[in-house]
């Protein structure tokens, strides 16, 4: 259907997005890596439990890990080959996690689940969870939790703004894989009982605009280019005018957000049987020789990628996991893709930002742009004096969605997410004290 | 990957702009204005201008320099003690000192090279740290003065805008109340220069005459008979024949300020409207004659103080309906205490709304995207 614009919310900025470096990559498959190391912290929720040890042969698409209660996600090997080890490692946020470590055989085996034809709702939802499918939008909530709302759902969106800068990958498969994201939406969509599908995509990506054109039942949201436009609550009011209310689900409101990258997997999954097993992701920032939008075996070490992806162009400043506003820095190549990643930004001295903060001017800018109006600078004050409860009250703390606007804007480079965070951890220490 | 490598939260990428940034913008505002001010006052501008901010600057560092322990060095200590007295009884008792001699001018040196190093040390950190934060102070404050105030004067107002009003209270983005609007309040308080008014240096270019030695705002439209039309509106834009303070004569040059601001993003474009429609709107309302509309808003410091002091990041309010009443009320206590006192007011108006901000930011809060009223049960307290 024809694209209509989005509707007008105040705050967000104007992020550059250097989206230029990898724009143009198509999306390739790197060679399977000769090792992998698969977390078991896969999804939002309880790490996953092990089900195999040292020594058992797994074929790509096994089990190796079960899903531990409702809100944890099932994992599979992701290469064929011989299960070597099953150990704790450091990961990016440096906690402990189990990893299983998988050498390849290089023979490429599959063991995938039948496919579905002509699905009913109850067998999509359980292929969702049987295939381990988790919000690939960077959350990482498990899909089939998602997809079995508490109230109706009428609309689905498919979250296809990629508001953050750097990275393409959602750009490549709209282009690449329009008409798999669109029947992984109906599979949604008919699970959900939802008449609605719509597309939210930002202005800047006219070309994904016009692919999704041709469909007649999916409405075309045209959306202002506007960091964080991705944003669940910014996107739903962007795109049908629902509020989504302090303390509420996006379904209390009729609606449901995925990503294209997780419809993309909900069509491979009950077409083909596929489980999640692989990421694609954008590998970008000045640093690296070659930018480029790969789909690799979760669990292939990141230095892999990078060696595949031509190495360092020069030192970079800054390592970054996910994307470069909401993304973790990390501080060695040691560590392994996850399903969820969706970026591996090498930034340069110029791009990344490690200036030394300077005094709080007071300027308001980061209340001005804040998406969820917010008093950033409020958050900072209080909570630097140890005042956690004004901190909140004050600066409204606690409905921050940590999408880094504040610090992006703020002329005096202060750290506002760190200390919201800081706020946020003290809350809830403070909350599970009052509780016992 | 090397040992250089930076981790923090997020974002990892930030704007390009910073607090220099914004303050040289400020300057390059102020510019207009400032050369507009010597065009009609000649020396007398220039040079209350410059004294102006090199006082602000000069006093600004003394503070730093002071407070971050600059003057906190020894040069001597118990041991160069010892040495002198050792040295003053080997002298009285006649025999050599030589050595006593040597070691004492060593451990001299060695104090010395310590205490350079030490408020080397300090005023390195000022320079890096320097915002041009007292530069914009310095130069408002210049600005808003009678070209008729002597140096000494307008230094001493820049010393106390500087120290009592902003380094005091903590320094750049701490002070409560604009400076340079307490310096100029309190310079017409304890200076008689300060309240009288030369004329430029052009007569009025559109017809009209006014009398020499008052402003046009406490003379006609303040004055026992108001007359708003005394002056050509078109006079009062440029300033020609208008007896003011240095930089709020020239209209045009704040204007061009204005849009340079705003073409920047430095400001809102819609605040010093609020400021300045509320302003004229009240003075019609109060002498219930349209024509003061636009007199009211042009004469005096109003487009001044909307445009480069009641903007002030520090001591605004931030919640876009707090910004509105802090606009509002501002634009109505002009009007009202000029009618009523028949002097200019903007300055204090601008110390008394700074003063209320505070309490704006916290009695209107901002609501959160998806707020929902909190519903409150039969008792009173929260559900």
């Amino acid at each position: 259907m024809k694209a209509v614009k989005g509707k007008f919310f105040f705050g967000g900025v104007h992020v550059k997005d250097r989206k230029f470096l990898a724009k143009d990559a198509p999306l390739e498959e790197l060679p399977a890596p000769p090792e992998v190391r698969i977390a078991m912290t896969q999804s939002y929720g309880r790490p996953a439990v092990p089900c195999v040890k040292a020594g058992d042969s797994v074929k790509k698409g096994s089990l190796i890990a079960r899903a531990d209660g409702t809100i944890s996600s099932d994992v599979f090997a992701s290469v064929s080959g011989e299960v070597t080890d099953v150990s704790e490692l450091e990961t990016e946020c440096g906690c402990k996690d189990t990893f299983v470590t998988i050498r390849s055989d290089g023979r490429g085996e599959e063991q995938f689940m039948p496919p579905l034809k002509d699905p009913s709702p109850e067998e999509i939802i359980k292929r969702v969870r049987d295939a381990g499918i988790v919000g690939l939008g960077g959350a990482g909530f498990p899909s089939a939790v998602k997809m079995q709302p508490r109230s109706e759902v009428d609309t689905l969106i498919i979250n296809g703004a990629e508001c953050e800068p750097y990275l393409t990958r959602d750009y490549r498969l709209m282009l690449e894989r329009t008409d798999d994201i669109v029947r992984g939406a109906r599979y949604i969509a008919g699970a959900l009982g939802a008449a609605d599908v719509m597309i939210g995509i930002e202005r800047n990506k006219p070309d994904c605009i016009a692919a999704f054109e041709k469909y007649d039942d999916v409405k075309v949201v045209a959306l202002r280019k506007v960091y964080p436009m991705g944003g669940e609550k910014q996107l739903i009011y962007s795109a049908t005018g629902r509020k989504v209310k302090l303390g509420q689900l996006p379904a209390d409101e009729g609606v449901i957000v995925n990503n294209v990258a997780t419809c993309l997997a909900v069509c491979e999954a009950v077409e083909l049987g596929k489980p999640a097993c692989e990421a694609v992701l954008t590998v970008s920032g000045r640093s690296i020789a070659r930018p480029a939008n790969v789909k690799v075996p979760v669990g292939t070490p990141l230095s892999y990628i990078i060696e595949q992806c031509g190495g360092e162009a020069e030192a970079p400043k800054k390592a970054v996991l996910g994307g470069p506003m909401t993304g973790v820095a990390i501080k060695s190549y040691d560590l392994y893709v996850k399903k969820t990643t969706s970026g591996l930004l090498l930034l340069s001295e110029k791009e990344a930002a490690a200036e030394e903060p300077t005094a709080c001017l007071n300027c308001g800018l980061c209340a001005d742009n804040c998406p969820m109006h917010l008093m950033p600078m409020n958050t900072a004050f209080y909570s630097s004096a140890g005042d956690i409860d004004n901190a909140v009250k004050l600066g409204g703390t606690m409905y921050c969605i940590e999408c880094g606007v504040c610090e992006y804007v703020c002329p005096a480079k202060r750290p506002l997410i760190q200390a919201i965070r800081n706020t946020k951890a003290a809350v809830r220490a403070k909350n599970r004290e009052g509780g016992k | 990957m090397d040992n250089g490598i930076v981790i923090s939260t997020p974002p990892h990428v930030k704007s390009g702009r910073t607090t220099k940034k914004i303050m040289l913008d400020v300057i390059i505002a102020l510019l207009p204005a400032a050369v507009c001010g010597i065009v009609y006052f000649l020396l007398d501008a220039l040079i209350l201008e410059i004294t102006c901010v090199a006082f602000a600057v000069l006093s600004e560092f003394v503070y730093f320099f002071i407070a971050k322990g600059g003057l906190n060095v020894r040069f001597a200590d118990s041991e160069t003690k010892k040495l002198a007295k050792e040295i003053r009884s080997l002298r009285r008792a006649g025999q050599p000192c030589g050595e006593a001699e040597s070691a004492l001018k060593a451990r001299r040196a060695e104090l010395k090279k310590a205490a350079f190093a030490k408020s080397g040390g300090v005023c390195k950190k000022w320079a890096r740290g320097f915002d041009y934060t007292s530069v914009v102070t310095g130069l408002i404050l210049a600005l808003i003065l009678p070209s008729a105030t002597r140096w000494y004067e307008a230094a001493i107002g820049a010393v106390f805008a500087i120290v009592i009003v902003k380094m005091v209270f903590g320094g750049t983005g701490k002070n409560i109340t604009n400076p340079a609007a307490v310096g100029r309040v309190f310079m017409m308080i304890s200076m008689f220069a300060v309240t009288v008014y030369p004329d430029a240096n052009f007569g009025p270019i559109d017809g009209g005459a006014i009398a020499s030695g008052s402003t046009f705002l406490s003379g006609s439209l303040l004055g026992k008979n108001p007359d708003p039309n005394a002056m050509s509106l078109l006079d009062l834009f440029l300033g020609t024949g208008v007896a003011g303070c240095i930089g709020e004569t020239c209209k045009l040059a704040l204007v061009a300020g204005y849009v340079y601001l705003c073409a920047r993003r430095v400001m809102k474009w819609l605040q010093p409207l609020r400021f300045l429609a509320t302003t004229g709107l009240m003075t019609a309302a109060l002498n219930a004659d349209f024509a003061f509309f636009m007199p009211s808003i042009l004469s005096g410091g109003a487009m001044f103080g909307a445009i480069f002091m009641m903007t002030d990041y520090v001591t605004s309010p931030k919640g876009l309906y707090a910004q509105i009443v802090y606009y509002a009320f501002g634009g109505i206590l002009v009007a009202l205490l000029r009618h009523f006192t028949h002097i200019e007011t903007v300055s204090f108006v601008i110390i008394l709304m700074n003063l209320i901000v505070p309490l704006l930011d916290n009695f209107i809060r901002r609501r959160p995207f998806g707020y929902v009223k909190e519903k409150k049960n039969k008792e009173g307290g929260k559900k």
